[in-house]
């Protein structure tokens, strides 16, 4: 058990630091610094001057290795576009309204799925069920901006009950949850569902009503618990699709968050943030799914008895 | 030949009617579902109005006709209206399916070419092959598509090869691990073994025997894939590093429908709509065709 | 003496052990240990034993379909132990095999025609029309109409699909041919009918054949010689006959009464023993009861010769 738990720690330690490298490498394959952009070319020295400030103009792999010593130490450096300020402290402003509505869009989304999927088990085949399943595979194949904008044109352009800019006040929050919640809404009610059937289909559980236990007793106490299992393991790796959407529900309601940011870094070069924030999000996805393998096999009990090989 | 072998043929060999196949029941498994045929029949006439876009729309989709009327409404000479740069938006809309199922497609082909045969070789030769093609999907895995699409799109400033080959690079991974698991499950089989008896070379088992028996992964990899890569295009477009104007795209058009959407909702409506429905029943088609060929894939 | 056809010499198998129950002590399962074989020319062996003494394993051994880990195999004198591939390729157009499962024998996409064709296409013989007509003369030769050349396998039922591997397998012109359980998933009047058909074309072609089987009552029409394993190992070895008339190993024996018996008067009280019962009861000779003296001067347990060809593995104690 311990020792699967180490095994994939180091691997996806080792994942991320190969996705690191190749990141960091993309990024300075970009051929174009912070100063190509601009309409006044800089004189050749000063800008052999600049670069070496930035400490641009070393081997690729000092960069590499002096650039993750100072991650270490949580220093991401300063950003192109905003020099006053560390690029940490950007992100630290940036994140909370991204946290807030994506966090608040899996955390509402994912009862209401579950709640939908098991409806829908137990009522196999009836319209609800139908319903259900449609629902889940609009909000799993259509993009989240897709949905944004339907969201933006029924409730704010043609019926005009919800605004659609910014963030400011909790009444602006409504629909980027909305727009976050599809995806928890769609995945939970898929898995909640097709856990729900087949441990109804269980023989064990054709002993519990013979038994005499009540239906009731049945679904809450026994079923649930043995469907619980993928769909813990699997709110981690979701919180990356909320992640990536990001970068479209803050497009689309204009919320200054870690995505607007992702997506003005890349549209004005500034390779500190950018590469900030694909580390960030790397890491935080090698973690989620190393938490979500781990509590997985800290669950089920087969894996744990077995060693853990998969 | 003694007289028992063929007093044996009498017995053995009456006349058999001609069976059906595993395929035919998998036909039959997917014609019940009314969701996936619903899709493939919007699809096919998504792809038949894609083809004969000239001749429906009877423009090329980039005159600027309508200069005057920039902006108006739906009506009945212009079915979606006009958009700002005075373009008859149904032709327009016509057009970006050309180009967003033009991409779907050949995104999902190259998956397959590249896919299919990694695939093959990991199920069949498993051992460090098998290894380091399972490392290298966990390292495609890990990384979410569209930020890493993000990342190379901006190396490539868009366009529309690019993305077909970013959107490849991300769909082989689906592909090749359908094949891999149709390929590993077949390689105990006694017909594999019996080929190897035989002296078959692995490209001989691989290409005569492992591929043939991969038709249903193979489908149900390629028709899946084809939403993946529409998505990758339109959110890549939608961010302006994606097909670039003045070719037709989805995205693109959503892009600037944003702007208008409050007063010129039209211009936000269609290419929504038409992106929503295209994914949609890709997708659903995609889902019965797996259902079809393999039941227990899924969770029912 | 003519060369056999086929020998194996000391022969084993060892699995790498994997952190799975019942592994043996020092790491790994002996599949197969220490196995001799020997298949005369024009012959006919039964290799039989139940589920895990390790029959089946040997026969993939010795066709090479799996690696073995020690010991010799002998095909036509010559040496195809650690052959490579490009190498083996020769030495396997003499040397087939046909598989229990019939249904997975054959590859699902391909019509009868292709699948006994193939052979001849993988060694490069005949023009493909060639190819096509021999397989519709085999189809014929195995008891099927050559017009099923364009059907599939699952349009046939288990019997039929064994005749195909049986075309499939002797298409070639093996001098060995190597038949695991063919008959096992079949019916009982089926059986017959593979074993006949097995029997007529072994005679036709002089095929060298390794018969492998639980199955004591199949063997007992068919074989020259009958070899017994159990956990790996020979436990005893002997023409057909005296295997059936004259069992002297208590695991040979118990095989034999398991064998329905027809005639319920002569119904005998069947023993079932476990395998530490048979184990403890492993026969002990003198040294002079002996028709050769013992190879080896152990205590162990070890292949002694009896009169007339007839092998058990026992342990020799004054």
């Amino acid at each position: 058990m311990l020792s699967y738990i180490v095994r994939r720690t180091l691997s996806m330690l080792v994942t991320f630091v190969v996705v690191s490298v190749v990141i960091f490498l993309m990024m300075h394959a970009i051929t174009g610094g912070p100063f190509d952009g601009y309409d006044m070319p800089l004189p050749d020295n000063i800008r052999a001057r600049l670069m070496a400030q930035l400490g641009l103009d070393q081997p690729i792999w000092v960069q590499y290795l002096r650039y993750m010593w100072g991650v270490l130490h949580f220093d991401f450096g300063v950003p192109y576009q905003s020099p006053g300020e560390t690029v940490l402290s950007l992100i630290a402003q940036a994140w909370v309204p991204s946290l807030t509505l994506g966090g608040l869009g899996m955390i509402i989304g994912a009862p209401i799925g579950i709640l939908l999927g098991t409806t829908a088990a137990l009522n196999r085949n009836s319209p609800i069920d139908y319903l259900a399943s449609a629902l889940a595979t609009l909000g799993l194949t259509i993009p989240v901006f897709v949905i944004s904008m339907l969201l933006i044109l029924i409730f704010a352009v043609w019926l005009g009950w919800l605004p659609a800019d910014g963030w400011g006040e909790p009444k602006k929050w409504i629909l980027p949850i909305m727009a976050y919640a599809a995806v928890p809404i769609a995945t939970y009610a898929r898995y909640a569902r097709s856990a729900v059937l087949d441990t109804l289909n269980k023989p064990f559980v054709t002993v519990l009503r013979a038994k005499g236990l009540s239906e009731r007793r049945v679904i809450f106490q026994h079923v649930m618990r043995n469907s619980a299992i993928p769909m813990v393991t699997i709110f981690l790796p979701m919180f990356v699709g909320i992640a990536t959407g990001s970068i479209f529900v803050e497009a689309m309601f204009r919320v200054p968050g870690l995505g607007a940011f992702f997506v003005s870094s890349i549209d004005k070069r500034d390779y500190p943030l950018e590469m900030a924030l694909m580390l960030l999000l790397t890491m935080m996805f090698c973690v989620s799914y190393l938490i979500s393998d781990v509590l997985y096999a800290v669950l089920n009990p087969r894996i744990r008895i077995d060693g853990g090989e998969r | 030949m003694s007289d028992a072998s063929a007093a044996d043929l009498k017995l053995t060999a009456p006349d058999l009617p001609r069976q059906h196949s595993p395929l035919y029941f998998a036909f039959r498994r997917f014609l019940a579902n009314k969701a996936a045929v619903g899709g493939g029949v919007v699809l096919l006439i998504v792809v038949l109005m894609a083809i004969f876009a000239p001749v429906i729309t009877g423009t090329n989709g980039n005159d600027q006709a309508f200069l005057t009327q920039a902006l108006a409404f739906p009506s009945a000479q212009h079915w979606f209206g006009v958009d700002d740069l005075g373009r008859d938006f149904f032709a327009r809309i016509v057009y970006g399916a050309q180009v967003s199922l033009g991409i779907g497609f050949s995104a999902a082909f190259c998956s397959v070419i590249i896919g299919l045969p990694l695939g093959a070789m990991a199920g069949y030769l498993g051992g460090r092959f098998d290894w380091f093609t399972m490392r290298l999907i966990e390292l495609f895995s890990v990384v979410p598509p569209l930020l890493a699409a993000l990342l190379l799109a901006t190396l490539t400033r868009g366009g529309v090869w690019s993305i077909v080959l970013i959107a490849a690079l991300f769909g082989w991974v689906n592909v090749c691990l359908l094949v891999r698991a149709q390929v590993k499950s077949f390689r105990e089989k006694e017909f594999i073994m019996a080929a190897q008896a035989l002296g078959a070379s692995p490209w001989h088992i691989i290409w005569r025997h492992l591929i043939p028996n991969s038709v249903s992964p193979i489908i149900v990899g390629f028709v899946l894939a084809i939403p993946l890569a529409m998505m990758l295009e339109a959110s890549l477009s939608f961010l302006g590093i994606g097909v670039q104007p003045p070719t037709p795209s989805w995205g693109q058009m959503i892009n600037v429908g944003m702007n208008f959407m409050f007063f010129y909702w039209h211009m936000a409506l269609f290419p929504t709509l038409a992106l929503a429905i295209t994914i949609l029943s890709t997708s659903l088609l995609g889902d019965g065709l797996r259902d079809a060929f393999d039941p227990t894939l899924k969770g029912r | 003496m003519t060369t056999p056809a086929l020998e194996l010499r000391r022969l084993t198998k060892r699995f790498p052990a994997r952190g799975r129950i019942g592994t043996q002590g020092d790491g790994g399962f002996l599949a197969v240990d220490r196995v001799d074989l020997t298949l005369p020319r024009n012959r006919v062996v039964a290799l039989v034993g139940e589920s895990g003494s390790g029959k089946t394993t040997t026969g993939l051994l010795a066709l090479r379909l799996l690696g073995a880990t020690g010991g010799t195999i002998l095909l036509d004198g010559e040496d195809i132990t650690t052959l490579n591939p490009k190498a083996m390729k020769a030495y396997r157009r003499r040397m087939q095999v046909v598989f229990q499962d019939s249904y997975a024998s054959l590859d699902p996409m391909m019509t009868l025609g292709e699948i006994i064709a193939e052979p001849l296409g993988i060694h490069g013989l005949l023009t493909a029309a060639e190819r096509r007509d021999q397989a519709r003369r085999w189809l014929e030769k195995v008891g099927l109409d050559p017009s099923y050349a364009s059907r599939y396998p699952h349009e046939l039922s288990g019997g039929q699909r064994q005749r195909v591997s049986v075309a499939r397998a002797l298409v070639l012109g093996p001098t060995v041919l190597v038949a695991d359980e063919p008959t096992s998933a079949l019916d009982v009047s089926v059986k017959a009918q593979i074993i006949n058909l097995l029997q007529d074309l072994q005679a036709d072609m002089g095929l060298s054949m390794l018969f492998i089987s639980h199955d004591l009552s199949v063997v007992r029409s068919f074989a020259d010689e009958v070899v017994v394993m159990f956990r790996g190992r020979v436990v005893e070895r002997a023409p057909a006959d005296r295997i059936f008339d004259d069992a002297r190993h208590p695991y040979t024996r118990a095989l034999l009464d398991a064998v329905p018996v027809a005639d319920p008067k002569a119904r005998r009280r069947r023993k079932f023993l476990t395998a530490e019962e048979i184990a403890a009861a492993t026969p002990r000779f003198a040294a002079h009861e002996l028709e050769r003296e013992p190879l080896l001067d152990t205590a162990e347990p070890q292949l002694v010769a009896l009169a007339g060809s007839h092998y058990v593995e026992a342990v020799v104690g004054g």
